[in-house]
């Protein structure tokens, strides 16, 4: 099941300008009402930032800090001593660029057999592999960590990332974007005397590039934030991902105390908002457009 | 899903070419398909029909697994944590799916009008900003945010003179408190499938209706909501797919405590296969959660029937 909606996604965040006239004031109390919510949804961040960055002992008297007042790193840099936070990163950044880059050009291959090649039992391959939709990955984890016990692949970067190379609302969303590309130009190229790999790399893949950003951008995101997985494969600490790291600074030996594990998540998030801030409307494209998890 | 499947290309030369035309084809077809099929047997369909198999069975991963029928099944409907775990996985999965389609149905209405700019981009970025975090992050974050002694719920709730329970001790709050939590992280991707939907609604059909005198809350009823079912449906069928394997925040707060009263579906099947290492029990609620979803998602698509609006 798929929801191709054809959206501005640059309006979705930043609404278009309009003409300035005279505003009612139940209008403007509108407006008031609005960025209530907005300061609501945002107040756990900002007190978080703020929290992190005042000094150990004064972080969480009340009333709660919206400032971080007195300020102090110290408990960023106790994150730094009691967890290896850049080793952690590491591999979250390893095993996310490893499933995108893997998982797209497996899904490239696979939609360009489901578009341009015609063979006996296409469609109901491809039935198959949409039945994959269906299946909830807590039904799968089990066998997969069976097999990955049996092949000594547990507590290993590779147990993230190679069940992760199968994406079949990828190959789905690829082939019904390779469907939306006229057929005329690969007859004319195959008359050049081109042959499918320069077909679909040099014309196809260069021509899909809103979907493959999109695939990318929610892969990215979904192996990134993959708590699942690394809970049930990962033990040692030099091989978690940062968000079982989290998880196990706050749980794990007696646990560190609060405002360094606040500390910890406000590196975690910082960086997503700062790429957030940059790149909005390539998120929320990539929402709005793919808008599918898994 | 799989109409407007394409002709065949190269189809229609001459009789011999064609012929070897059409198994090179066949030849090339299989061999751009083979990493995506591989990969498919061994983590999908294997798995699949691993599960199955180990279902029946009785293994602790250590000693021989043991051919035991139905006796998993039979033990599971038995057992007095299933009905806690569906029923508390279902309640869940209502709550969100209304509070998430409701919450961002009426905050895209809210904020789809000529407003304040600041204002409009501020929030629309606020609510659509915790979606792109992690469930560690936002459950850890929570957690402290909810702290009865110096959390930010209990300092302002007691300001306005509400005391707050104490929402991972106290049975009866700490469902509500997950849902909470889960409805201020997921709500900015409901958000933008509203925001998007209301794009599609056409505004001459809007114009239209207003010149002949609807008023708001029958455009509203009359134009957008038709207009945008197929969007709201989708909504629904996502978020309640998405409701019924409600996993981390539990694991990483409650544990499915306090006196099972977070327990839901999946944490029952984590702990029953990863930390008592009943394989075979594990496998037979996994079958269970597949069945049910595969229920209640079919179900939604024969209601669906009756009120989607189909372009």
């Amino acid at each position: 099941m798929s929801l191709r909606v054809d959206v501005d996604a640059n309006e979705l965040l930043r609404p278009r300008e309009r003409k300035r006239r005279r505003r009612r004031p139940g209008a403007i109390a509108f407006d008031v009402l609005i960025l209530v919510i907005g300061l609501l949804m945002a107040a756990p961040l900002i007190w978080l930032f703020a929290a992190s960055a005042t000094e150990p002992g004064e972080a969480f008297t009340l009333p709660p800090k919206w400032l971080p007042t007195p300020f102090s790193t110290e408990n960023y840099s106790r994150v730094l001593e009691l967890m290896p936070f850049g080793r952690m990163a590491l591999n979250s950044l390893i095993v996310a660029v490893i499933s995108v880059g893997g998982s797209l050009l497996v899904a490239v291959l696979a939609a360009y057999a489901f578009s341009r090649l015609a063979f006996t039992g296409r469609n109901q391959v491809l039935v198959v592999l949409l039945s994959a939709l269906m299946v909830p990955a807590q039904l799968t984890i089990i066998p997969v960590f069976v097999l990955m016990r049996n092949l000594n692949l547990v507590d290993t970067l590779t147990s993230l990332w190679l069940p992760a190379l199968i994406n079949v609302f990828a190959i789905f969303f690829l082939r019904q974007y390779f469907n939306s590309i006229p057929r005329e130009l690969d007859e004319a190229a195959r008359i050049d005397g081109a042959g499918h790999l320069w077909i679909l790399f040099r014309m196809l893949v260069p021509l899909s590039g809103p979907a493959l950003s999109a695939l990318a951008i929610l892969g990215f995101q979904a192996s990134w934030n993959n708590y699942f997985g690394p809970l049930i494969f990962i033990s040692s600490p030099e091989k978690m991902t940062l968000p079982l790291g989290l998880v196990t600074l706050q749980s794990g030996q007696g646990g560190a105390p609060a405002a360094v594990v606040f500390a910890a998540i406000a590196m975690v998030v910082a960086p997503v908002l700062v790429l957030f801030l940059a790149f909005q409307r390539n998120f929320v494209a990539s929402v709005a457009t793919a808008g599918l998890r898994g | 899903m799989t109409t407007g499947l394409a002709a065949p290309a190269g189809v229609g030369a001459a009789a011999p070419p064609r012929r070897r035309a059409k198994r090179r084809q066949t030849l090339a077809g299989w061999a751009f398909l083979s990493p995506a099929l591989v990969l498919f047997l061994l983590f999908v369909a294997g798995p699949f029909a691993f599960a199955i198999f180990l279902s029946v069975h009785s293994w602790d991963l250590l000693t021989p697994r043991e051919y035991v029928g139905l006796a998993n099944f039979r033990q599971l409907f038995s057992d007095p944590l299933l009905p806690k775990a569906l029923l508390n996985t279902f309640l869940f999965a209502l709550a969100s799916v209304v509070t998430h389609v409701f919450g961002a149905l009426l905050l895209a209405l809210a904020v789809n009008r000529p407003m304040n700019r600041f204002v409009s981009y501020f929030t629309r970025s606020a609510v659509f900003f915790p979606y792109l975090l992690s469930w560690a992050a936002v459950a850890l974050l929570w957690k402290y945010v909810l702290d009865p002694t110096f959390g930010l719920v209990a300092y302002y709730l007691d300001k306005i003179g509400i005391d707050a329970p104490n929402w991972f001790v106290d049975p009866s709050w700490s469902l509500a408190a997950i849902i909470g939590i889960d409805f201020w992280y997921t709500i900015g991707f409901t958000f933008v499938i509203m925001l998007a939907g209301l794009q599609t609604v056409p505004s001459e059909l809007v114009e239209a209706a207003r010149t002949d005198g609807a008023n708001r809350w029958q455009v509203f009823w009359h134009v957008t909501v038709p207009m945008m079912s197929p969007v709201l449906f989708f909504a629904v069928i996502i978020t309640f797919i998405g409701a019924f394997q409600i996993f981390d925040p539990i694991q990483i707060i409650t544990g499915g405590g306090p006196d099972d009263a977070t327990m839901t579906i999946v944490m029952f099947l984590y702990q029953t296969g990863f930390q008592a290492f009943q394989i075979g029990y594990a496998s037979a609620i996994a079958i269970l959660v597949f069945v049910v979803i595969m229920a209640v998602t079919g179900l939604q698509f024969l209601v669906a029937r009756k009120w989607v609006y189909e372009r």
